[in-house]
């Protein structure tokens, strides 16, 4: 018994190793791989232009890269571990279809980058707070009535989207829309980026703070309310933080599929446990997958490519390999 | 004319001398030197002025040359200023890029929109743009290939505001274009014009266009003075024979230009609009016009048993807008000829085949350096 903790200890302790070490190793090749031919001696000697790129838009997309795969691991790690659901993720309860209505509302009534993220975030918001009210009708305060209220929520934003797509100039708009639905981090520059980032590390902390009532949350429930933990608000506390975290992100970025629900996956199979260093190693696999991603996205090919292509095709042979590597063992 | 490059040699030698470096320095001039030689061009230009004044005419009173640093207010409002005569440009929209082939200044572009090599022009006029770095689309444009390009002048569409301030804030000065409809084309040819130093130039392409809308112009009032009936006209869009252009669009008021009717300008729509087969038979037009770009073809057209009674189908008038050159039912540059070849087609009694040649021929040889009827 002791010995298989040790072992368990020491195999977390590996995986936390290296994956911070392919977490800043992704992270400064991200800051030298692009189209524009940074030099990094160019840019000690001050050079202008050089100097305003990496600040401008190298710097804050490899920011966003590491704190946004950071946020939407952590995120999903939370929503799976209080629903005690292996498929929740933050898309569950609406949070990317709020989000993209929003952000084609964006895209036909205003015009900017910056009014484009905020609708994204108020759409996101919205869709949220609307489950969550749908679910306070529930007395009873089952888990199951807030993902019902969640899909609810999610159709319902999705008909909002199709009603947007359907008066877009296809020409124009609508691939516009197709577009920020895909996910790209090419929009990404230093004068956005602030206010978003600040919110998201914010509410990242919240969850540090909080980790431990969402693991009690993860026991049972009759456990839980044993140990004095209001379920109820406690959960509607958790889903807000993390709610927000993705919104922050996705409200840049479009939609990143996948991450939110493969990073803690793979965490939990790499520390066979549900505790604070999982939920921390679920966030650096997110880290590495969208620094990774971001990275493929902008140069494999001439021009850039949205980055939830990478995102799956690098997370979902990870997530296979985890799994068949579990099953051997046992 | 001539007189003047006298005056600029002049200053460029007198500048010349006040350089105490070799030659390699000077081909590397400062802006702010560039700018005090053409400040002593106009100095002495005004001198010259003057002493001209006692001469009976003068020939070359407008004086096309632009004096750099220049302040342009572009199409977005922005205004944008331009310390020298821009030698490197990124031009992001195939709309502006066929502008500056017109200007004659092609061999300034160090980079291109995306699928360049999909555009015919480009094959026909300038082929090495074909192999220019592509700097994306509207969509997904890419600004740090574009920075990388190190130009001095980048036109963008509209769209691109974004991308254009970030390049704003790195000191690299961005026009944006929005040539939506002809008014707006030919301010957008003002403006690249000036920012080019192509004034004379486009002057020249700008009484082209107006040669045309006149000869347009009397032509609906012949066909009126006829008394025939102003053809109704069902414009087939790319994508679908059903999507079709309302009211507020650029191809409307390209079949008006023609002396033609937009059965679909019932809909007060500025986008695309799908439409029914039913609806296509009501308003049963005489003519159906496939844009240049349409993904199916007249035949098929000719052949859907859907449209079997319609009247352009029955008299066989249906007909695809030419896609050899360019695509003549967008605001291009040589947007005008799609006009032309509606009012041929339309009025074949009043705008002849031959004229119609005539007109294509000349535009192209003229601002493009090829023979339309040869390629």
């Amino acid at each position: 018994m002791k010995h298989s903790t040790v072992s368990v200890t020491t195999k977390t302790n590996i995986a936390f190793i290296s994956g911070a070490a392919v977490m800043l190793a992704l992270f400064f090749l991200s800051l030298f791989v692009g189209k524009y031919p940074l030099v990094l001696s160019r840019i000690l000697a001050g050079d202008s232009m050089q100097v305003k790129v990496f600040l401008t838009l190298r710097l804050s997309r490899a920011v966003v890269g590491l704190i946004g795969g950071f946020a939407l691991g952590i995120a999903g790690f939370v929503y799976q571990t209080i629903f005690h659901n292996a498929l929740a993720s933050p898309d569950i309860i609406g949070v990317s279809s709020g989000a993209s209505a929003g952000a084609a509302a964006g895209i036909l009534f205003f015009q900017g980058a910056t009014m484009i993220t905020v609708c994204a975030f108020g759409g996101a918001i919205i869709a949220v707070v609307f489950a969550l009210l749908l679910s306070t009708l529930d007395k009873s305060g089952r888990k199951s009535t807030v993902i019902l209220a969640g899909i609810a929520v999610h159709s319902l934003a999705q008909t909002v989207l199709m009603c947007f797509k359907l008066v877009a100039d296809p020409e124009k708009q609508l691939a516009s829309i197709e577009y920020w639905i895909m996910g790209s981090l090419n929009g990404i520059n230093s004068h956005i980026i602030g206010g978003n980032i600040a919110v998201c590390l914010v509410c990242l902390v919240a969850l540090f703070v909080l980790h431990r009532q969402s693991i009690l949350l993860a026991t049972e429930e009759t456990e839980a309310k044993m140990l004095g933990v209001n379920i109820f608000r406690m959960r509607l506390l958790l889903l807000i933080f993390s709610t927000i975290t993705v919104s922050c992100i996705v409200s840049m970025t479009g939609l990143i599929s996948f991450i939110g629900l493969l990073a803690p996956h793979s965490a939990r199979k790499i520390t066979g446990n549900n505790h604070l260093s999982t939920m921390i190693l679920g966030g650096i696999v997110g880290s590495c997958l969208l620094l990774g991603a971001d990275i493929l996205a902008r140069s494999v090919a001439a021009t850039e490519l949205p980055v939830s292509i990478f995102t799956s095709i690098l997370g979902a042979p990870f997530l296979i390999i985890l799994i068949f590597r579990g099953r051997q063992k046992l | 004319m001539k007189k003047y490059y006298v005056l600029l040699m002049t200053a460029m030698m007198l500048s010349l001398a006040a350089c105490t470096g070799n030659a390699e320095t000077v081909s590397e001039n400062s802006d702010s030197e560039i700018v005090e030689a053409s400040e002593t061009v106009s100095d002495e230009d005004t001198e010259e002025v003057e002493a001209e004044e006692t001469e009976e005419t003068v020939e070359e009173a407008i004086d096309y040359t632009i004096q750099y640093p220049i302040a342009i207010t572009d199409q977005a409002g922005r205004e944008v200023t331009i310390e020298s005569e821009p030698q490197k440009i990124v031009s992001g929209y195939y709309i502006s890029s066929s502008m500056l082939i017109a200007l004659g200044i092609e061999d300034k572009l160090v980079g291109i929109e995306a699928k360049a090599d999909k555009r015919p022009i480009y094959k026909l006029s300038a082929e090495e743009l074909i192999d220019l770095p592509s700097v994306g689309s509207a969509k997904e444009f890419d600004l740090e290939g574009c920075i990388a390009l190190e130009p001095d002048l980048v036109i963008l569409p509209m769209k691109l505001k974004d991308a254009a301030a970030t390049m704003e804030e790195l000191g690299i000065p961005v026009v944006l274009v929005n040539p939506e409809n002809q008014d707006l084309l030919l301010e957008m040819a003002d403006i690249i014009a000036t920012a080019t130093n192509t004034v004379e130039k486009e002057e020249e392409l700008v009484a082209y266009i107006d040669e045309q809308m006149s000869l347009l112009s009397e032509t609906r009032d012949e066909v009126a003075g006829a008394g025939i009936e102003t053809a109704s006209v069902y414009l087939a869009g790319n994508s679908d024979f059903l999507s079709t252009a309302g009211n507020g669009m650029y191809q409307t008021d390209l079949i008006a230009l023609a002396g033609g009717y937009n059965v679909a300008s019932e809909i007060e729509d500025s986008y695309w609009v799908d439409i029914s087969y039913e609806q296509v038979l009501a308003w049963d037009p005489e003519y159906i016009i496939l844009t240049s770009d349409a993904d199916y073809t007249v035949e098929d057209v000719l052949n859907n048993e859907n449209l079997v009674s319609c009247k352009a189908v029955v008299n066989g008038n249906v007909y695809q807008m030419p896609s050899k050159a360019e695509a003549w039912d967008s605001p291009v540059p040589s947007g005008v000829l799609g006009a032309v070849w509606l009012a041929n087609t339309l009025y074949p009694d009043y705008v002849s085949d031959d004229e119609y040649n005539d007109i294509v021929e000349e535009y192209y040889e003229t601002f493009y350096g090829f023979s339309y009827n040869e390629n």
